[in-house]
């Protein structure tokens, strides 16, 4: 009887104690707090960011905050990039989320959807950064009209290639090729060295490194590459066809080495340094990458062209910093972002270790003077681009997806391009048709 | 009256903590896996009731289809040189001479290492460019350029990822099988040699029979790790080429988490659970009949 009459109050206490919870858990929502480069409140800052990205870069910026800031220090957890989706949807659905996470760009609409990230609008639409921020990441950050996140760090694709290899072919060393026609008589040449050498590389296996490689040549040949939302038309324009065309015969030709066609984007990064390919799209991080690994080989980035002499393009990628629903430090997570975008951050983190900068206005430094090849690679975030599509991983990026599958068949099948591109059109449809 | 009640009370107090983890831990997963097979579940929006939809569109789906149908193959495929193979090393190795732990316990030790550890492995060791197997092929001279073992042809796939696998397990199952050849009663062996049966008749008329029970427990356990397998072609295939080597637990992990589609997921998963039901279902009869 006595435990009866203990109920009711038991209920209350444990609806009291629940009650003051979820109001300590209540994020500040002081929206007209000015930004600042410092903290707003003292205690550490958690922060999510996924393992497979750019992890120097990201740990030399939370370097810097954590040493300008002692009294608010960002806790650094690292999620496995392939777990990072998972992991955050799961952190949303269970309430456990950090104060700001760093999010593969790609994968933002779909979150920003969903509604689960902090609209920051009111708080930085009139940062005079933004005006020169990345416009790839921006396009992505932003969601009917509301702004969402910053670029954490960016990612752009460009066509590397090999000045020794153009010299023992008798190319040109200083003029790479600004056509695709001309990049396949190119790689024609330098495969006609013989040995183990190849004029092209081509990711038979990686879906991922091929929408940043291949998936310019077809937006440079003025294509569209994937279907937005709902009933939008995927793989339109000339371009796509002529682009599966051109490295078609690249394999055929015997341009390729036999065995990309295993890669799955796990050496995708070693293939250039190895110095037994002429020219291959790859990221601006193989620039340090191919020096470590091949310091005696000499080369030069250029844009990846399109069909037509001049035409250009790249994939913007790489990462936002976003404030996920639920985070207690909004404040500050917005402070972390006018951190990472201040000069001196662009300057002295960001260019000092030969990382693209996030804003086009900082591209003219001390650093990247001393650095022509990364100079000549922050040109490609002026005519680059990121996807936006809200099933970016199923059209796209997926091992099983339509995109993977209609390059395999272009690259390996004698199948028709035209049967090849339809039915890719009609799964990537369907796909977006689900979203 | 009274006592009877009370002791009924008293077994329910000793059996509640076994019950109640399996009510928690095993009855409400599933439960809520059902459930989550009715809804379109994002896990980053509300659920949506959609009824059979999941099911209905798993039909129509030939991706599922492809990664069901290439599951059942692989499960064919593994099963016999796990079963056999481990038999025959139990075989071998069933008495205890050095010669013969020192094998029982090199063929074992695979068996402790994780399956995602040892997929790498062999990941590294079939790479087309900086491969061992690859490399010692090449200088004895079997083959003239490097086989490109993953990922490229769907048959030399499964066979370069099946061979990891048997590697990797066949030691589980010749423990077992050596655990029940010494437990033959040394009568019955004695009584065979005096009856004058050959080696050969000894295995078939002797040995296996009274191991059958055994050889349809590995059995089960090889054929249920078979259906789930994910590990090795996550890590070493990805489903390529084409998704023609894509698994059913594979295509289930595409879509729970990577596609947020948890409610689809979730119907595909149903389905394979009552695939693997259907096989535990034959594998305990006919172990009953083994046991009759």
């Amino acid at each position: 009887m006595r435990t009866r009459q203990r109920w009711p109050i038991l209920v209350a206490a444990t609806l009291l104690v629940a009650a003051c919870g979820q109001e300590s858990e209540t994020p500040d929502v002081d929206q007209n707090a000015v930004a600042t480069t410092s903290c707003a409140s003292s205690g550490e800052l958690t922060m999510w960011e996924r393992s497979g990205g750019n992890k120097a870069m990201v740990d030399m910026l939370v370097e810097a905050w954590n040493t300008k800031n002692p009294d608010c220090k960002i806790k650094l957890t690292y999620i496995p990039h392939t777990e990072m989706v998972g992991k955050i949807a799961q952190g949303i659905a269970s309430g456990e989320v950090p104060d700001l996470m760093g999010m593969d760009l790609i994968y933002a609409p779909q979150f920003e959807k969903a509604q689960q990230l902090v609209d920051l609008t009111d708080r930085i639409k009139d940062w005079p950064e933004l005006k020169t921020a990345s416009k790839g990441h921006m396009t992505v950050a932003t969601f009917e009209d509301r702004l969402y996140g910053v670029p954490l760090y960016a990612d752009v694709s460009a066509l590397f290639y090999n000045k020794d290899l153009f010299q023992r072919a008798g190319l040109d060393p200083n003029k790479p090729p600004t056509s695709l026609p001309e990049l396949r008589a190119y790689a024609d040449k330098i495969t006609a060295l013989g040995g183990d050498v190849k004029g092209y590389y081509l990711p038979g296996n990686c879906a991922g490194c091929n929408i940043f490689t291949v998936g310019p040549l077809m937006w440079a040949s003025g294509a569209k590459i994937e279907a937005a939302n709902k009933g939008d038309e995927p793989l339109v324009g000339d371009g796509v066809k002529q682009v599966l065309q051109f490295t078609r015969d690249m394999v055929k030709a015997g341009n390729v080495h036999d065995g990309d066609r295993a890669e799955n984007g796990e050496t995708f990064h070693l293939q250039f340094g190895s110095g037994k390919v002429g020219m291959m799209g790859t990221g601006n991080f193989n620039i340090t990458l191919a020096r470590e690994q091949n310091p005696k080989m000499n080369f030069g980035v250029a844009l990846l062209p399109g069909m037509t002499a001049g035409s250009s393009a790249s994939f913007i990628g790489g990462d936002l910093v976003v404030v996920p629903k639920g985070s207690k430090r909004v404040a500050d997570a917005v402070n972390v972002m006018k951190f990472l975008l201040s000069d001196d951050v662009q300057v002295e983190v960001y260019a000092k270790a030969l990382n693209l900068t996030t804003r086009s206005d900082m591209v003219n430094n001390k650093y990247f003077q001393a650095e022509p090849l990364v100079q000549d690679v922050a040109k490609a975030l002026e005519v680059g681009r990121t996807p936006y599509t809200l099933t970016f991983f199923e059209q796209i990026n997926s091992p099983q997806g339509p995109w993977l599958k209609m390059l395999q068949r272009a690259y390996y099948s004698d199948d028709s391009l035209d049967t090849i591109i339809s039915d890719a059109k009609k799964e990537m449809k369907a796909i977006a048709d689900q979203s | 009256m009274y006592r009877n009640r009370r002791s009924r009370l008293v077994g329910l107090a000793y059996l509640a903590p076994a019950l109640i983890f399996v009510l928690v831990f095993t009855v409400y997963p599933l439960g809520q896996m059902v459930w989550m097979s009715f809804h379109n579940w994002s896990l980053i929006t509300p659920p949506v009731w959609v009824g059979l939809s999941n099911y209905r569109r798993m039909l129509g789906d030939d991706q599922f289809w492809t990664s069901f149908v290439f599951t059942l193959k692989y499960t064919a495929l593994i099963t016999p040189p796990l079963i056999v193979g481990g038999y025959l090393l139990a075989l071998l190795t069933a008495t205890n001479t050095p010669l013969r732990r020192v094998t029982r316990t090199v063929v074992f030790i695979p068996v402790v290492i994780g399956l995602g550890v040892s997929s790498l492995l062999w990941y590294w060791l079939f790479s087309a460019d900086f491969g061992l197997v690859n490399r010692a092929l090449l200088d004895i001279g079997l083959i003239d350029e490097p086989i490109l073992w993953l990922g490229v042809d769907a048959d030399t796939s499964n066979f370069a990822i099946s061979a990891s696998v048997v590697w990797k397990v066949i030691g589980f199952g010749m423990i077992l099988f050596i655990g029940a050849i010494q437990a033959i009663p040394s009568e019955i062996t004695e009584a065979s040699l005096v009856d004058g049966a050959s080696y050969r008749q000894r295995v078939t008329r002797v040995v296996l029979p009274l191991t059958m029970r055994t050889v349809l427990l590995v059995t089960l356990v090889s054929v249920i790790g078979s259906l789930l397998a994910f590990d090795q072609f996550y890590i070493m295939t990805a489903g390529q080429p084409q998704n023609e080597t894509a698994t059913s637990t594979f295509y289930v992990y595409l879509n729970s988490f990577p596609y947020l589609k948890l409610g689809y997921g979730a119907a595909l998963s149903m389905v394979l659970a009552v695939t693997i039901l259907a096989f535990t279902v034959v594998q305990l009869l006919l172990t009953r009949r083994s046991h009759a």
